[in-house]
């Protein structure tokens, strides 16, 4: 990276919330296409939004598709957080996740967000 | 490049690299930008095709964040005509 900046998101809405699931993947796009680090955190029913299978039927009108946002996302180098308990408490196993997803619990987070020039939370 | 650049002087310019991305919704034009810049040498300049207004905005706000040399637009026929030189 050019710089320290990093920006954290953390992504509390799934598919049902389209809108909401894509913006902070605009966001995180246009951070890193200016050398900024971006961390994506998925918390809630955010963590849907990183089965396998789910990011083709996503689709915010106005918005880029979900699928290619996060396809940009990965290949500019973000990182993608997954809460741990979330998961478990929606059934959902690492076989589950799409490939470069990172599972975590509480402390990464937070390690993520203290260390970060700033969080947002959609 | 002064920022004060003539909208003569951009028509003047040939560009050594066109990114068409017209039709794509934000982030796209910026994200097309980004990788397009990649692809010349310092001192280049790439024109950003875009159907999207905003563009032109965004555009410029990359450049200064980035620190490439946003030169201005250029309006064509139904979309704009985004001129950036890349300084690093």
């Amino acid at each position: 990276m050019a710089d320290t900046q990093k920006l954290v998101f953390m992504v509390l809405h799934g598919p049902d919330h389209p809108e909401h699931a894509t913006i902070p993947f605009v966001m995180g796009c246009a951070a890193l296409a200016s050398d900024i680090e971006v961390v994506l955190g998925f918390q809630a029913d955010g963590v849907e939004l990183v089965r396998v299978g789910v990011a083709d039927g996503i689709q915010a009108p106005g918005f880029p598709p979900f699928a290619k946002l996060l396809r940009d996302f990965r290949e500019l180098g973000g990182s993608l957080l997954v809460c741990a308990p979330c998961m478990n408490s929606r059934g959902i196993t690492a076989a589950d996740l799409i490939e470069g997803t990172e599972i975590v619990a509480a402390g990464r987070f937070v390690a993520e967000i203290t260390s970060a020039t700033n969080s947002l939370v959609y | 490049m002064p920022a004060t650049i003539t909208e003569s002087e951009l028509e003047a310019i040939t560009a050594d690299k066109v990114v068409d991305a017209r039709g794509a919704a934000c982030p796209g034009p910026l994200l097309e930008a980004k990788k397009g810049m990649g692809t010349v040498p310092v001192g280049a300049i790439i024109e950003i095709w875009s159907s999207d207004p905003v563009t032109k905005s965004d555009i410029g706000a990359w450049s200064a964040k980035v620190g490439h040399a946003f030169l201005g637009v250029l309006v064509a026929d139904g979309y704009e005509r985004v001129l950036v030189r890349r300084q690093k």
